[in-house]
């Protein structure tokens, strides 16, 4: 029996192939994303331990809540306390700051891709001079190798530098290795370093440090000496040991590294899932020209649970195939992923490609768990097939019923929806939630395709139609073809079901997010100009010194300049973290208006009040006038009156304090994002006089922001586009990486035709005898194939219409309020969808055409 | 559609269709075929033969290359007055569909397509209305007025024939060709069929070259030609089922 399930895997080998290349994708896919996510943390890892050499012990202030940046700064005094304590060899106040841009020679900012812009006091055991010197009083500093190389830095020439609180000219006087002697492992960071004490004062430490870093004397037990640093430096402050501050430091990268790898992987089990769909499917289509043969083998005394066996065990043959194949291409794929990420502008480290045993263990669930679970329908079928099949005229397996289809696949679509809708508005934390929508989806998409043959035969009839009208007989033909055999027609579209829903949920959501924007620009935002980070987003980690809104609003052609900070989850509202916004209480309704229900933001005491979204202060059960404690990363805590209540979170965000509350317990202070207006200007006047007010104003604002690269000055009109545009390639990206299982799905088609024409043979040669030209022959499978791709598109796409709709109003009103569905795009892909049909029929087509009439009249 | 074909009908020599020294070698060397070793043989217009012969004879390679399915390896076929060794393989489709009509033995149908359908592809193909008055007519003379919407799955082995014939008879093609029309069926319903194709030829002047080893069969053709190892050894005018049989035991095979 084994035997006959090899000799059949080799007997058909083009079948193989294609069989195998749909698992093997997959499988690649997904070891790529785990070697290559394994391989960037260990690097780090390792970078980790270096940067932390010699430095035994980290005094530092606490911090419960908040970025790692808003620990307090450790004042001198507790550096000389610790000095003092027996053991200690050396104590080095350490200095860090973000937003630290290096203005290169032809006056641009020298903004990395994703990692932040560092400003550092210099420190030896971390930073490996290759030229020039340390950096020495307060018109000098040094930079890591690979910024300099990058952007043609030079040691002795003076560059401009933009850091938290000011801009400042410095002579670039060392170039140093970042964390390794022999080579820059910056990891795509721009690190700027300066002497302590002008780090201190340039990156706005208030005379303070980061943190102490710690050498213990030689010989000293450094558990010891922690025991006696902790009692000499009280409760206010912490210490803790190399080994603790390594594993913080691979834990905040790790956490980085685990989202890119999340959804890397999440795109990679879509493609598992897609291929699952095709891998069934051909195993169906296999089976139904075997049954013969397999009517044979019960007929000469098979049993049924051997012919179901050697139907699984072929498709464990094709698993082990493809897993081998797709462990060895995935180990490329990473490779050609870092090498595309990096062209994309990430920076990543170098290093040897990983393969843990997970990751193995990992590839052959897929590979072999897809090939055997798609086999396992198939296998039952076989069971069935009677020994009179050897016998019969034209042997046909026995279809499942349509009503058990509708039952079954009604029953998947029912649970499936219930579970979406559990995961969408029932409140889940992420995993539950997450568990929910994915387990909800695949039952959605499964049971789709189980009841789509209900209808499938009329729906490909309505697409086929004009087609009829256009191509006479071929299209005729095709629109038959296409609806002869609805559940195969069901299968091979679910694949391509699953992308376009997946791809037009995308686009309703983005669609949604821009008309989410536009809205609030058009109706609650009356600033003139947009003053953002050069990059372009509401980066939190991207913020721009006050020092240019400060010169901004001493212009005479501005009445009003307001600046905002944003912090994720750096505070506590009545015991749980929110991430808070800031404003100025007093003239930032006049620029973003949140539509104020009750109390008032203009009269609101800037150092005693909280604003709040009408949800959170339903929630916290507050009303204007009411008290709720607001605890800061600093460790204090604050009775805030709320002043007023809102309905427009799509600006503010859900919790507003002042710009002065912030300052007051934050130790950064850049904005990450300002708006101006102009003075005298209104829409009520005439056309001319506004348009010279914005050209006076933007020549203006032109003077000032000239010197500072690392901003970006919009009027209203630019920034509604930018921003537009900024969504845009963002969905494009994601639409590129479905992509990915849009292909997979037009393999899939195409092996489907290619059997179905291998099966139709003998009709292929009576309708060649009777007349049909090569031409009309390739015409009729190409159209097949389109109808084929539009009934799934159509599907898919009402799919996405229904998940993308749910998930918007879903998604909270800050991110989503309004729901627009974009139906030029969706358009669009239902014609991309046939294109790619007629694409993908191509070869099967040409199959077709080249078969010899005798051979195929002959054919049994 | 070519100007040779059209010619073809206007010069009418009185030939359907014929062969010139054909021959078919499959194979090289040892292992080489003669399937046809120098047929000639002319076919005349509105005339009913039979090609018998034993099997592995040649007589289905000689229909094939006659209705320019398959090609000769030597010699020429004619159908009218145009040599299909000279047709490129589109023309040969042209060919095949504007003046060939074919019944073959089983799978004559397209499943995907209803009775009227099938009958009318050749034409539906070439883009051509069909002369309603003679469909009309194929179609009542075989029987098939209220079964024209079904499809093959939904009729009988003797229906679906009937449908085949009525395609092969639907464009009123020069020639039409059959092999084994009744191969699959039983004795009344080839009977039935063997009448359709009589009649075709005796009421609408038709043409047919019928492939079968079926004495019975050949008895309702005009004139019998019989094929032994891809030769032509001998041929009866107006068989009766008892003559061919006798002239098949001459030829000293079963």
């Amino acid at each position: 029996m084994f035997k006959l399930t090899v000799r059949n895997l080799l007997r058909k080998k083009i079948r193989f192939a294609l069989t195998t290349g749909i698992v093997v994708i997959g499988v690649m896919f997904v070891v790529g994303v785990f070697a290559l996510t394994d391989s960037i943390r260990s690097s780090f890892d390792g970078l980790a331990g270096d940067i932390e050499s010699g430095v035994d012990l980290t005094v530092r202030s606490p911090l419960d809540i908040g970025d790692e940046l808003d620990r307090v700064p450790v004042p001198q005094a507790i550096a000389d306390v610790v000095a003092a304590v027996p053991g200690v060899a050396r104590v080095d106040g350490r200095v860090v700051a973000r937003n630290t841009f290096v203005i290169d020679g032809n006056g641009d900012a020298i903004i990395p891709k994703g990692p932040p812009a560092l400003g550092f006091s210099w420190f030896p055991t971390q930073f490996f001079l290759i030229e020039g010197h340390a950096p020495t009083g307060p018109g000098e500093f040094a930079i890591n190798s690979t910024t300099a190389a990058d952007h043609g830095l030079v040691v002795g020439n003076t560059y401009g530098i933009s850091g938290p609180t000011q801009q400042r000219d410095f002579e670039l006087v060392g170039i140093f290795h970042f964390g390794d002697p022999n080579e820059d492992k910056s990891l795509g960071v721009t690190a700027a370093a300066f002497d302590t004490t002008t780090a201190q004062q340039f990156l706005d430490r208030k005379g303070g440090f980061n943190e102490l870093s710690v050498a213990v004397e030689p010989g000293a037990d450094p558990a010891v000496v922690e025991k006696a640093v902790a009692d000499a430096i009280g409760s206010k402050y912490e210490v803790i040991n190399r080994a603790t501050k390594i594993k913080e430091t691979q834990r905040d990268f790790n956490q980085f590294i685990s989202i890119f790898g999340n959804v890397l992987l999440a795109f990679a089990l879509i493609s598992v899932f897609v291929s699952a769909f095709i891998i069934n499917n051909v195993f169906q289509i296999v089976l139904g020209q075997r049954v013969r043969e397999l009517g044979l083998l019960r007929a000469i005394g098979a049993t049924g649970r051997q012919v179901s066996r050697s139907v699984i065990a072929e498709a464990a043959l094709v698993g082990v195939f493809s897993t081998v194949i797709g462990i060895v291409g995935g180990l490329g794929l990473a490779r050609v992923l870092r090498a595309m990420l990096r062209a994309g502008g990430f920076s990543l480290p170098d290093g040897p490609i990983e393969l843990r045993a997970r990751t193995i263990i990992f590839a052959i669930v897929v590979g072999m768990g897809v090939t055997v679970i798609s086999s396992i329908s198939p296998a039952r079928r076989a069971r069935q097939i009677s020994p009179m099949a050897a016998l019969s005229d034209s042997p046909r397996l026995t279809a499942s019923s349509l009503s058990r289809r509708v039952r079954v696949g009604g029953l998947m679509v029912a649970i499936g929806a219930v579970l979406l809708g559990l995961g969408l508005f029932g409140g889940f934390d992420t995993k539950p939630l997450l568990l929910s929508i994915s387990v909800g989806a695949i039952l959605v998409f499964i049971g789709t395709t189980v009841l789509s043959p209900v209808f499938a035969r009329q729906l490909a009839r309505a697409i086929g139609w004009p087609i009829q009208k256009l191509f006479g007989v071929p299209g005729q033909l095709a629109r038959e073809n296409a609806a002869r055999s609805p559940r195969r027609t069901s299968s091979t579209a679910g694949a391509l079901m699953i992308g376009l829903a997946l791809v037009s949920m995308a686009g309703v959501v983005g669609e949604s997010i821009k008309q989410t924007f536009v809205d609030t620009i058009d109706n609650s935002v009356q600033a003139d100009y947009f003053i953002q980070p050069a990059s372009g987003g509401f980066d939190p980690t991207a913020g721009f010194s006050t020092e240019v809104t400060d010169k901004l609003a001493a212009l005479p052609d501005l009445d009003l300049v307001v600046g905002y900070r944003f912090a994720r989850n750096s505070i506590t509202v009545n015991g749980s973290t929110k991430s808070v916004f800031t404003t100025d209480f007093a003239a930032g309704t006049r620029h973003l208006d949140p539509n104020v229900l009750s109390g008032s933001i203009k009269d609101a005491d800037p150092l005693g009040s909280i604003l709040l979204h009408k949800d959170p202060a339903r929630d916290l059960g507050v009303g204007v006038g009411d008290t709720v404690v607001v605890g800061f990363p600093d460790g204090k805590f604050e009775a805030l009156k709320v002043a007023a209540i809102y309905s427009d979170s799509s600006i503010y965000d859900n919790y507003v304090i002042d710009n002065a509350m912030w300052d007051r317990h934050f130790n950064r202070s850049e904005l990450i994002f300002a708006t101006a207006s102009i003075r005298g200007y209104s829409k009520d006047l005439p056309e001319s006089q506004r348009a010279a007010l914005l050209a006076s104003s933007a020549a203006s604002i032109e003077r000032v922001t000239r010197q500072y690269p690392t901003i970006k000055v919009e009027n209203r009109v630019k920034f509604r586009e930018s921003q537009q545009a900024r969504l845009d390639s963002f969905l494009i990206t994601i639409t590129i990486f479905l992509g990915l299982a849009l292909l997979i799905a037009l393999i899939g088609i195409a092996v489907t035709l290619a059997l179905s024409v291998f099966e139709r043979t003998r009709e292929i040669g009576l309708l060649r005898a009777v007349g049909l030209t090569r031409r009309q022959l390739r015409r009729a499978v190409r159209w097949e194939a389109a109808i084929v791709s539009v009934f799934g598109a159509l599907l898919g796409i009402s799919l996405g219409l229904v998940f993308g709709v749910a998930a918007s109003i879903a998604i909270p009103d800050t991110a989503v309020k309004s729901v627009a569905i974009p139906w030029l795009s969706l358009a669009i892909y239902v014609i991309v969808a046939a294109v790619a049909g007629l694409i993908a029929a191509i070869l099967p087509a040409r199959r077709a055409a080249r078969m010899n009439v005798l051979d195929a009249i002959a054919a049994e | 559609m070519t100007t040779t074909t059209t010619t073809s009908i206007e010069t009418g020599a009185g030939l359907a269709a014929r062969a010139v020294s054909a021959t078919k070698v499959y194979g090289r060397g040892d292992t080489e075929v003669r399937a046809l070793d120098g047929v000639t043989v002319d076919f005349e217009k509105g005339r009913y033969t039979a090609i018998m012969g034993p099997s592995g004879s040649g007589k289905s390679t000689l229909m094939h290359c006659l209705a320019g399915l398959d090609t000769l390896t030597g010699g020429q076929v004619f159908i009218g007055d145009v040599d299909l060794s000279s047709l490129s393989e589109r023309h040969l489709t042209l060919l095949r569909r504007d003046k060939i009509g074919f019944v073959f033995q089983a799978f004559n149908l397209v499943p995907t397509l209803t009775a009227i359908e099938n009958i009318t592809l050749p034409m539906d193909l070439a883009g051509r209305d069909p002369n309603q008055a003679w469909l009309d007519n194929v179609i009542d003379t075989v029987g098939l007025r209220d079964r024209t919407g079904h499809r093959p799955s939904e009729l009988s082995g003797g229906q679906q024939q009937r449908v085949a014939v009525s395609r092969a008879l639907a464009s009123n093609p020069e020639i039409i060709f059959a092999d084994e029309p009744t191969g699959n069926l039983d004795s009344t319903t080839g009977a039935e069929i063997l009448d359709f194709m009589r009649k075709a030829v005796d009421e609408m002047g038709q043409t047919i070259v019928m492939v079968t080893h079926d004495p019975v069969a050949a008895a309702h053709a005009d004139r019998a030609v019989f094929l032994v190892d891809g030769r032509i050894v001998d041929e009866i005018s107006d068989p009766t089922a008892e003559k061919v049989l006798d002239q098949m035991k001459h030829l000293g095979h079963r």
